[in-house]
C-alpha cells in the first residue's frame, strides 16, 4: 500500500492530496516491501526528500493572497464572536483517564472570554478567563493546576476560539478539496482553518509548529452558526476532547 | 536532558491515577499509574447529600433563626436514616455561574434501597447514570457503560463506608470533617456544615441541607463555592418507602 502510495507520489506532478485532517503526516518504513527499495540507499533518500519536500508545504501550487490581520472578522468563523453563553458537553479523555462535565464558554468583552468546567454534579473542575490569548485561572482544582496542563489548556482554547497572536493571513483556495484555507501564521507557528467550499463552514482546524502536526479540530453538524460537534486531538499528548452542544 | 513533570490526580468518580510528563529528545512522553489514597470528597458528598429523606416543601431562605434546644434537634435529625427502607424522589438542580445571566438546570430522578443500593441518574440537559450497588459502581454516559469495583478500589470502598456511617445517621456528629450549624424556623431545619479539611474547603465553602421537620427529610441542598457560585438541589414528588425493584440498580 504504502509503495503504491510512494509510486503515484513521484509519478505525478501534482502535489499529494492531503491525508485526513493534518495533512503532512511523514511516512516512515521500516521494512520496504518491493524490490525498488533494494536498490540502495540513494533512491530511498530520494523519495524521502520527494516526501518530504513535497509534504511541507500542501499547498504550494495554490492561489494564495495575503490579508491583513485586520481582516480575521472575514473568517466565517462564528465561535469566537457568539454574544451568548454556549455550554458543550464535554467528555475528555486524558491519558486514558476520562472527565466528564458541561464546558461554558462565554464572551465577556472583545477579546476576553470565560471558560469553565462542572461536572455534571454542579461542581467546578476549572474556571479559567482568557485575555487576548492569556489564559488566568480563576479556579481550578489542584490536580490539574499545574502548568503544564494550564498551557496545554491555554493553547486548545486560544485555537479553538482564535485567539493567537499573528503576523499575518494567507487565504488559498484549492478548488481540488472544495476547500478555502485561512492560514493564521506567526513565525514558525501555524494555524489553519479549513472552510468547505460547499457549506461555507469551517470544517477543521490545525495547529502546526514547523510543519508538524500539534492540535487538530474537527468542527461538525453546524447549527446556524454554531457547531453542535467538536473533536480536539493532540498528536504528541494524549488528550482528546469531545464536545457536544447542549444550549 | 530529560524533566519529569509529576502531577497528581483524582478525578470525579473514576480512580486515582499520578502522570508522569517527560520530555526527552524533544520527545514529551507520559506515563501514569494509579494511586487509590486521595478520595474525591465531591462524590463522597454527593452521596452522602442523596441518602437523606426528602420533601417537596419548599425551603424558605429568611426567617431561620439559630436552634433553642440542640438537644432535641439532634435526637430529631438523628431518626433521619431509622425509618427509611427505600426513596425515590426527582430532583432539579441549578447551577449558578457568576459570569452567566442564567442558571444551568439539570434534571432527574433518584432511588436509593437501605442498605447499599442507589441510582441517580439525570435526564436533562443528557443521560447520564451513576448507580452504587453493594460492592459494584456503574456509571452510563450516553451509550458508554463503565463499571468498577470497591473491593479493589480504596476510593470507592471508602465511599460505601460513608454510605453506611450515612445511614446509620452519624454525619452531623463527624466532627473532623465539619463544623456544623443548626438553624430552624417553623417547618424546617437549616444545617450549615463548614469544611474542615483543606481539601474539601478549597473546592466548598459552606454546605446547607434544608431538612423538612414534619418527617426529617431533606428538601434542599446548597452547596457555595468560595467563589460564591453555587450548586443547588431541589428535591420533588418525593416518595418514601415504596417498593423499588432491584432491576432499577443495574445498568444494561
Amino acid at each position: 500500500m504504502r509503495y503504491l502510495i510512494l509510486n503515484n507520489i513521484l509519478l505525478s506532478s501534482t502535489p499529494p492530496r492531503r491525508r485526513g485532517l493534518g495533512g503532512s503526516k511523514k511516512v516512515t518504513y521500516t521494512n520496504p516491501p518491493g524490490p525498488l527499495f533494494r536498490k540502495g540507499g540513494n533512491f530511498l533518500l530520494l523519495i524521502s526528500i520527494l516526501i518530504v519536500t513535497s509534504c511541507s508545504n500542501p499547498y504550494k501550487n495554490l492561489t494564495t493572497t495575503e490579508y491583513s490581520i485586520n481582516e480575521i472578522h472575514q473568517i466565517p468563523y462564528a465561535l469566537p464572536f457568539s454574544e451568548k453563553a454556549l455550554i458543550y458537553k464535554a467528555n475528555i479523555n486524558f491519558f486514558n483517564n476520562d472527565i466528564s462535565g458541561l464546558l461554558i464558554l462565554k464572551k465577556t468583552d472583545e477579546s476576553n472570554y470565560r471558560i469553565a468546567l462542572t461536572t455534571q454534579f454542579g461542581l467546578k473542575i476549572f474556571d479559567f478567563e482568557l485575555n487576548h490569548g492569556i489564559l488566568n485561572v480563576k479556579y481550578c482544582v489542584e490536580y490539574l493546576n499545574k502548568k503544564v496542563i494550564i498551557n496545554t489548556f491555554q493553547n486548545d482554547f486560544n485555537l479553538l476560539l482564535m485567539q493567537n497572536h499573528i503576523n499575518n493571513i494567507f487565504v488559498i483556495e484549492n478548488p481540488e478539496q472544495d476547500q478555502k484555507i485561512w492560514q493564521l501564521k506567526s513565525g514558525k507557528l501555524t494555524y489553519n482553518y479549513i472552510q468547505e467550499t460547499e457549506s461555507e463552514k469551517i470544517a477543521n482546524i490545525s495547529f502546526k509548529k514547523r510543519n508538524s502536526d500539534k492540535i487538530s479540530v474537527g468542527l461538525y453538524n453546524y447549527k446556524g452558526n454554531i457547531p453542535e460537534n467538536i473533536t480536539l486531538e493532540h498528536h504528541n499528548i494524549k488528550l482528546k476532547m469531545n464536545l457536544k452542544l447542549i444550549q | 536532558m530529560n524533566r519529569i513533570y509529576k502531577m497528581d490526580c483524582h478525578p470525579e468518580f473514576i480512580e486515582g491515577w499520578q502522570i508522569r510528563f517527560g520530555k526527552k529528545n524533544n520527545h514529551i512522553y507520559a506515563s501514569h499509574e494509579k494511586s487509590s489514597t486521595k478520595l474525591n470528597m465531591t462524590a463522597i458528598f454527593f452521596i452522602i447529600f442523596s441518602l437523606f429523606g426528602l420533601n417537596n416543601i419548599h425551603a424558605q431562605e429568611n426567617g431561620f433563626t439559630q436552634v433553642k434546644d440542640l438537644t432535641k434537634a439532634k435526637t430529631e435529625l438523628s431518626k433521619l436514616a431509622d425509618n427509611t427502607s427505600t426513596i425515590q424522589s426527582k430532583f432539579i438542580q441549578e447551577k449558578h455561574l457568576s459570569f452567566l445571566t442564567e442558571n444551568i438546570i439539570s434534571k432527574g430522578e433518584f432511588y436509593f434501597k437501605s442498605p447499599n443500593q442507589l441510582r441517580w441518574e439525570y435526564s436533562e440537559p443528557f443521560e447520564y447514570i451513576i448507580v452504587f450497588n453493594d460492592k459494584n459502581i456503574l456509571i452510563k454516559d450516553e451509550d458508554k457503560i463503565s463499571t468498577f469495583d470497591t473491593e479493589s478500589n480504596k476510593m470507592f470502598s471508602e465511599i460505601s463506608n460513608m454510605m453506611i456511617g450515612t445511614i446509620q445517621g452519624n454525619i452531623f456528629t463527624d466532627s473532623d470533617r465539619f463544623a456544623v450549624k443548626y438553624f430552624e424556623n417553623n417547618s424546617q431545619y437549616l444545617l450549615e456544615l463548614d469544611p474542615k479539611l483543606p481539601e474539601m474547603k478549597n473546592m466548598l465553602k459552606i454546605i446547607k441541607i434544608y431538612i423538612d421537620k414534619s418527617d426529617i427529610s431533606v428538601a434542599k441542598i446548597k452547596m457555595i463555592e468560595s467563589s460564591d457560585d453555587y450548586t443547588s438541589i431541589d428535591f420533588i414528588n418525593r416518595k418514601l418507602n415504596q417498593p423499588i425493584d432491584n432491576e432499577i440498580f443495574n445498568i444494561k
